[in-house]
């Protein structure tokens, strides 16, 4: 049997699958608690126009979708800010626009096998240029989410009372949303666009299931992250399956698995407080 | 006095119409302030206004001595209405919870030191809730939840505490717990309370002062401590509300006589009593609540 690292494009979609890994887990975190697990959805699916858009006229198509997602994302917090309670409807105004813009550019791209690429991604397949960009784009998310750690737990937690405290939330509310919808766009050409959403969202999913603190449900959610993504290449490399769809698969049964034990655990725990009542 | 809230011929709308105008009131160093007034009246408009969140379309808000606006919120600590539940589906740890409330302290992009770590501890103390630092604040009960919210509030050592609604959704015994809290706070800490409530019965013997918000105007009320408590058991021992006085609609004594508080249609929360027109056999019942006031507090904790 052939050693998965012994090929240089499996070395690659290792080092960039681990990366994209952890920082997606760490923007995952702040999404969820911020009440926009779906914004994942709606970027990959508006950066999908960016990438119709580059086919089209000709220029790098991760460009033209880190460009239309950096303008979703932030028409998303300006609508939310403007719809008040009905701020969910923000995501679901921009992505319907993303995914209708997509619908009608794809079909002027020449070559469907380039858009289709976007689509499911094609972690297998990236060249040097883009591992660099991944690695660049890990550690500048990487150390902004470190710098911006007590901030964007105060926001995710009571953006009022962040912003009374007099925590810039404006400003960190901004870097957040350029460097997720840049991290999602790029991360829709590994895992690809309909898959990305998932990985923001289920490893967070399944690690609140488990955690006893924000900290450790960080931690939690990358563990779940790297592992599926791991899991799913070497799986998908083994037994012929597409990486993006199985690497999702993975992460669904780590949740199903720290649900069960959530709930035994928490069931435990009532049991011993009716006890001692 | 040094005067900590100053609000001075505010007016505010969210539209063209004004839902408070031309309000003036003052809050002094060491008060306790109770806002009332009937739902949808302008209570919550008032606090997101002295809390700098929204900007009155006329005249000024000042804290101690400078332009809410200008401060950012800095010395003001605000627990909302249901703080906690917001609070219950989030994964964090009370000592997670309780250190955001630092932030000033550490200051942007930078880590916590041990210093804060030991307010952390110390507010977390003052609430009684040290024991539950480790705990998921999602597994707390309510009033648990509110003391852990108010915990967040005094570990950045505020000097106005500004509270909306906080005993709504809680337990009786938990509102018993927070307003004693409050009370060792206002009374050993000196730090002024403005809180905004319909619970006036449990609050009213901790306060000093009665705000009544009515159609979009605050008539301030200086009165005796606990006066409306006096006149809520008045009210219960003798079925009647023959002395209690409506401050918004201006209904006396006299006129309020011989019909119910409750059913005096301008306003239902105002009841507010008059001193002044109490016999000896009233009087006596406003030294028994007067005790919280002057109980050194210790019984808080």
């Amino acid at each position: 049997m052939p050693s998965i690292l012994q090929y240089a494009y499996m070395q690659r979609a290792l080092l960039v699958g681990c990366l994209l890994a952890v920082i997606v887990a760490c923007l995952g975190t702040v999404m969820v608690h911020k009440r926009l697990s779906l914004i994942g959805d709606a970027l990959s699916h508006s950066s999908l126009s960016g990438v119709a858009l580059g086919l089209l006229l000709g220029f790098n198509p991760i460009v033209g979708a880190v460009a239309i997602c950096i303008v979703s994302a932030f028409a998303i917090e300006a609508i939310r800010k403007k719809l008040g309670n009905h701020s969910e409807m923000a995501v679901a105004i921009v992505m319907s626009t993303g995914i209708g813009l997509a619908g009608v550019l794809s079909g002027f791209v020449k070559s469907a096998a380039d858009f289709n690429s976007f689509l499911f991604g094609s972690i297998v397949a990236i060249s040097g240029f883009e591992t660099r960009l991944v690695v660049i784009l890990a550690v500048i998310v990487l150390l902004a989410f470190i710098l911006l750690y007590k901030e964007l737990f105060y926001i995710s937690f009571d953006e009022q009372a962040a912003a009374i405290s007099g925590v810039p939330v404006g400003a960190v509310n901004a870097i957040f949303t350029i460097l997720t919808a840049v991290t999602v766009s790029i991360a829709a050409r590994t895992v690809g666009a309909l898959i990305i959403s998932s990985l923001m969202v289920v490893p967070v999913a399944a690690a609140m299931s488990i955690a006893r603190s924000y900290r450790t449900t960080i931690l939690w959610a990358v563990f779940v992250s790297i592992t599926s993504t791991i899991g799913g290449l070497v799986l998908s490399f083994y037994l012929g399956l597409k990486p993006g769809g199985t690497i999702v698969l993975l992460s669904v049964a780590f949740f199903l698995v720290f649900r069960t034990i959530g709930f035994f655990r928490s069931g435990a725990k009532s049991t011993v407080s009716s006890k001692e009542v | 006095m040094t005067k900590v809230i100053e609000v001075e011929d505010m007016s505010f709308g969210y539209t063209r119409e004004m839902i408070l105008e031309h309000v003036n009131f003052t809050v002094e160093k060491g008060d306790f302030a109770v806002v009332i007034g009937d739902n949808g009246v302008g209570k919550s408009t008032m606090v997101k206004l002295l809390l700098g969140v929204n900007r009155p379309t006329s005249g000024s808000i000042r804290i101690s001595g400078k332009e809410v606006q200008s401060i950012k919120g800095s010395g003001i600590g605000y627990l909302p209405q249901n703080g906690g539940n917001r609070a219950a589906a989030f994964p964090a740890t009370c000592e997670e919870i309780v250190m955001s409330s630092q932030y000033k302290n550490i200051g942007f992009a930078r880590f916590p030191k041990k210093s804060h770590k030991e307010k952390v501890e110390e507010a977390l103390k003052l609430v009684g809730m040290e024991d539950k630092r480790k705990a998921l604040i999602g597994e707390l009960s309510g009033g648990q939840q509110q003391r852990i919210m108010l915990a967040r509030v005094l570990a950045a050592d505020p000097e106005v505490l500004i509270l909306d609604e906080p005993t709504v959704g809680v337990d009786a015994e938990s509102v018993d717990r927070l307003l004693h809290i409050l009370h060792h706070l206002n009374i050993e800490k000196q730090v002024t309370i403005l809180m905004v409530t319909h619970d006036i019965e449990k609050v009213g013997p901790y306060a000093n002062r009665v705000l009544c918000l009515s159609e979009g105007a605050c008539r301030e009320e200086l009165l005796p401590q606990a006066q409306i408590v006096h006149a809520h058991a008045h009210e219960h021992a003798h079925g009647t509300a023959e002395h209690v006085h409506c401050a918004n609609c201006d209904h006396g004594p006299d006129k309020q006589h011989g019909h119910d508080a409750e059913h005096c249609a301008e306003c239902s929360h105002c009841e507010q009593y008059h001193e002044h027109d109490h016999d000896q056999t009233h009087a006596h019942k406003h030294d028994q609540p007067r005790q919280h006031r002057e109980n050194d507090g210790k019984e808080a904790m």
